[in-house]
């Protein structure tokens, strides 16, 4: 019986099979990292149990190619080391899995952090019952990537109140709105357009809150909403100030000193010359009153910009979160915090960028390398950059990208942190594998050379 | 080395070199694209991107194709001249359909497409894409490149994206249209010596032309000596210019196929027709070939400071010198004439593609994305990988050659195919006792650079689904069920997963941390090649299987 399956499972007919399984499971996962993301792929194909019990079934076959070979001979020593090899490489990879972490860290400049990041996410459900002081309530873990809550919706019951996840998108994208509205804490917005032969453009400008200025800057000229005039104008600026619930005044300032200021009032629809290379500036809307409304809308595919989202429902109204953000629910006495994020892990230290550098192809914008200079706690500084990582505690930390801030300048450095303990053993089995191969391949030559004709003779 | 190849461009240049105004200003080094290059390569780039070809040709005209630099000048010089000649090169018929253009013409011109009623929609539409960051779609990218070609024409006609003087603070030059003072009206008398050079065609006079010839030559030595002046430390060396254009007017792969195909050729004739002495010409050509090819990396490697395998040019021309050396090396062991023939068609294969295409297969110098630099690990990740692919792509053009003999007569070339059959096995040897090392040192640096050994990044995937290919391969000849007939048709069959691993990641799925040599076109052309040569295998089994029943 045991001689039968050891037959069975050394056959080399099963070998290829699996091999060829292998290959096309790959190539799917592939195709979906093309069509979807990584994530995607991940999820649907490299890290599920078919995956998994392919992978299994190759060893056992591998193990059984083996024993069935037993007693061995000296000729087949590449042949085991080979198949030994692949082994020791899958149990590293198992092992890196099971114990191993691969996150990433985000870094302003300047600041601490001590939480990795990691691509799992989670529920959690915090409450306050003074206003003050939230605890948390509930941890869990949400991926509903391969297995959506729309059909079996997650029932969260805490005390009375219950949270109900009934939907997931796993890619909206959020898109920024200004919209009307009522406290009287809201600044202004407005919306506008300027234009001539070969320029237009169409923005909003929206105060953070009553009285607060702000500004866009285009190139020859500024569009300000909310900031005083300058006593002695020196720039080329249009400075909008609320007037009343349907008029703005503004005022043209001009770099030539001899050109006098133009003033007057708009309300929506006008439009004055501005006199700057032709421009006309035209106001759009005016919301007296305004404030910013992402709307949440669900994509086909992802893009660098979308996130997934949950829809929770709480006593009868539904709410979207989007990943990384939080919602925030009121009862007659409580107030909810629900947060949908991926999950931290805290390092036990906290590590400080210094400073962050870039350095660009000259004359182009073209990154050429960057680096990253940090503070552990034991008070060194290390400078982290493309291809030299810190190694700290166990753990190395790679420079993985940057973020860039609407200037064009770097506003925060990424690292990637990782541990692996799987690391030596898939060293270790490449060796022994690659050992194989090639020695495989050498003992081979003779054999088939011996089937073939003569040295030049055909 | 440094030496030898100053030698050779010194003793190559002083044969085709004769000293005149044009080539003068050729060599103005300019700054574009994150390094210094000589204004010829600048101007072919530039023309190669809006035009397609490094020469303008006007349509329908007899006049001869007028070269870059030339075509260069007069955009600066008087850029509305320019606005009614059909210039801008559009492929993609659906653009063309798109924006209502008549899709048997080629070119476009400025006004023509900024005329356009349907173009100022689109172009909205394409900046949505890039603000919410889509991927874009063959549309979108024909799209992209249009704005870019019309981009580069203004940029260049204003002068600004002509960079040609060093700054003497920071590491940007100074472009042609910020020139102050002295510089500026340098620049206005080097302009107006050129001015003749244009109108004396036909009826000047011989010394005219080279009195032409010679004050532009000086106008522009004067320049860049004052351009010299402003920062020496930035300004590049003489030799390294030469060494650049030397490269952009010798070809060095286009002679190298060229012998490459003499080679195949003859080996061709020794073969088939059992003319010996045709053999060791053969190996000459083959070597001539080998020879040029070395020395054109070695000039790029000169140029670039760094391994020459980043983008698909690049490793297309040097999957072609792996296969010429794996064949040569087993042809040297063997003697078998017809290894040598399937190593050179293949490389002259790879170079032909690689001259031929170059919106596909970008042949620019560039510089390497800031993960890729300084490092050993890549080189040798890089280099083992695409070297396998030579040796699968040399199984690939012998199992072609092996079932040809097949069609032919089974019989009668037993012989022949017992020897292309060990040549096959041979070569997939190679391939994966290289392919297999070189995924694993792919981990190794990923481990390094990453932190990751195995991401299942789609483009370390599918060399691992080429190598699962040839070990299932491999292993089905260990069974006995894969025989003569089923290597050569598994050699052919197999590198289909080689050119997808290769070609198809980058151009097809065009995901994943590889992205850096990512790119668009000829999805086509390699499809066909592709089912051309899955349909042969078909043909060839249906034949034989049809043969062997009738003995039957």
């Amino acid at each position: 019986m045991i001689r039968q399956s050891i037959k069975f499972l050394s056959s080399l007919k099963l070998a290829v099979f699996i091999i060829i399984a292998l290959a096309v499971l790959t190539a799917a996962g592939t195709i979906v990292e093309s069509r979807y993301d990584a994530y995607a792929a991940a999820k649907l194909v490299y890290h599920t149990w078919m995956m998994y019990s392919v992978l299994g079934l190759l060893c056992v076959v591998l193990i059984a190619v083996m024993i069935d070979r037993w007693p061995w001979k000296p000729r087949h020593i590449p042949f085991i080391l080979a198949h030994i090899g692949i082994i020791v490489l899958l149990v590293g990879s198992l092992v890196t899995k099971l114990f191993g972490l691969d996150g990433s860290m985000r870094f302003g400049m300047g600041q601490s952090n001590r939480y990795v990041t990691i691509p799992e996410t989670e529920i959690q459900i915090w409450a306050t019952f003074d206003g003050d002081r939230p605890t948390r309530i509930l941890n869990q873990e949400a991926d509903f990537y391969v297995d959506p809550p729309k059909e079996n919706p997650i029932r969260l019951q805490l005390g009375q109140d219950e949270f109900v996840i009934d939907d997931y998108e796993p890619y909206v994208l959020a898109t920024r709105q200004i919209v009307a509205g009522s406290s009287a804490k809201l600044g202004s917005a407005v919306r506008f357009q300027i234009q001539n032969e070969n320029v237009n453009v169409n923005d909003w400008l929206l105060q953070p809150r009553e009285g607060a200025g702000v500004a866009r800057d285009f190139g020859p000229a500024r569009i300000s909403l909310g900031n005083p005039l300058p006593e002695s104008p020196k720039e080329n600026a249009l400075y909008l100030n609320p007037k009343s619930q349907k008029e703005v005044e503004y005022t043209i300032t001009y770099k030539d000193k001899n050109r006098k200021a133009l003033k007057g009032i708009l309300s929506e629809g006008g439009a004055v010359p501005t006199g700057w290379m032709g421009l006309e500036f035209k106001l759009l809307r005016y919301f007296p009153k305004a404030e910013e409304k992402y709307e949440l809308k669900p994509a086909q595919y992802p893009t660098p910009l979308t996130t997934s989202a949950i829809q929770i429902n709480f006593q009868g109204k539904k709410h979207w979160v989007q990943l990384n953000d939080i919602l925030k629910l009121f009862t007659q006495d409580t107030a909810y915090i629900i947060s949908y994020q991926n999950r931290r892990v805290d390092l036990g230290f906290d590590l400080q960028l210094k400073k962050f550098e870039i350095g660009r192809y000259q004359g182009t914008m073209r990154a050429a390398s960057y680096q990253s200079l940090v503070t552990t706690p034991d008070g060194k500084d290390t400078l982290i950059s493309m291809n030299e990582p810190l190694k700290y505690r166990g753990l190395t930390f790679y420079q993985a990208s940057f973020e860039d801030g609407p200037d064009g300048q770097p506003v925060a450095s990424i690292l990637s942190v990782n541990y692996d303990p799987g690391r030596w053993l898939k060293y270790l089995g490449s060796f022994i594998l690659s050992l194989g191969t090639v020695w495989l391949f050498y003992n081979k030559r003779k054999a088939a050379r011996a089937a073939a004709p003569r040295k030049g003779s055909i | 080395m440094k030496m030898i190849l100053t030698l050779c461009i010194f003793l190559i240049s002083s044969i085709v070199h004769a000293g005149d105004g044009i080539d003068a200003l050729q060599a103005l080094p300019v700054q574009d694209g994150g390094r210094i290059k000589p204004f010829q390569t600048f101007a072919n780039e530039s023309l190669q991107l809006i035009y397609g070809k490094p020469a303008f040709k006007l349509e329908g005209s007899s006049a001869p194709a007028r070269p870059a630099t030339e075509i260069l000048m007069t955009w600066i010089l008087q850029p509305s001249a320019w606005q009614e000649t059909p210039l801008f090169e559009i492929n993609f018929i659906e653009l063309k359909k798109g924006l209502k253009l008549p899709s048997e013409r080629k070119h476009f011109s400025f006004n023509e497409i900024l005329g356009n009623e349907r173009l100022p929609a689109l172009m909205q539409e394409l900046q949505s894409k890039r603000e919410t960051k889509e991927k874009l779609d063959p549309y979108f990218q024909a799209l992209q490149r249009l704005d870019t070609q019309l981009f580069t024409f203004r940029e260049i006609a204003k002068g600004a994206a002509v960079r040609v003087v060093p700054p003497r603070t920071g590491d940007k030059w100074i472009a042609l249209s910020d020139l102050e003072g002295e510089l500026q009206n340098q620049f206005i008398k080097v302009t107006k010596a050129f001015i003749p050079l244009l109108s004396a065609t036909g009826d000047q006079s011989r010394e005219r032309m080279a009195e032409a010839e010679k004050s532009l030559a000086q106008e522009v030595t004067l320049f860049r000596s004052l351009a010299e002046k402003e920062n020496p430390s930035l300004y590049p060396s003489a030799q390294v210019i030469k060494a650049e254009l030397h490269y952009n007017s010798f070809h060095p792969f286009k002679w190298a196929w060229i012998l490459y195909l003499l080679g195949a050729v003859s080996s061709f004739l020794a073969w088939i027709l059992g003319k010996s002495s045709l053999y060791k010409p053969a190996w000459l050509m083959v070597i001539l070939g080998f020879a040029l090819h070395t020395y054109g990396f070695a000039l790029r490697i000169y140029l670039t400071g760094r391994p020459p395998v980043s983008n698909m040019y690049e490793t297309v021309v040097w999957v072609g010198y792996g296969t010429v050396l794996f064949s040569m090396i087993i042809e040297f062991i063997y003697r078998w004439r017809f290894i040598l023939l399937a190593g050179s068609l293949v490389a002259a294969f790879c170079l032909i593609l690689a001259d031929l295409a170059p919106v596909v297969l970008d042949p620019s110098l560039q510089p390497l994305e800031p993960v890729l630099r300084n490092n050993f690990w890549l080189m040798v990740h890089v280099l083992t990988i695409t070297v396998s692919y030579a040796a699968f792509f040399l199984a690939f053009a012998l199992g072609d050659i092996g079932l040809i003999y097949y069609l032919k007569n089974e019989e009668a070339n037993k012989d022949k195919i017992k020897a292309i059959t060990l040549a096959v096995y041979r070569s997939i040897q190679i391939g994966v006792s290289l392919l297999a090392p070189g995924i694993i040192l792919g981990g190794v640096w990923a481990d390094y650079s990453w932190g990751r050994f195995w991401g299942w990044d789609p483009k370390e995937t599918w060399a691992l689904i080429a190598l699962l290919g040839y070990l299932a391969v491999l292993h089905g000849r260990l069974g006995g069920w894969i025989k003569d007939f089923g290597m050569m048709a598994s050699a052919v069959v197999t590198f289909s997963l080689v050119i997808m691993a290769w070609y198809g990641v980058n151009f097809v799925l065009g995901a994943g941390l590889h992205s850096y040599g990512f790119g668009a076109g000829g999805v086509e052309y390699v499809s066909v090649f592709v089912g051309l040569h899955l349909l042969f295998v078909v043909f060839t089994t249906v034949v034989r299987f049809d043969r062997l029943q009738k003995k039957a």
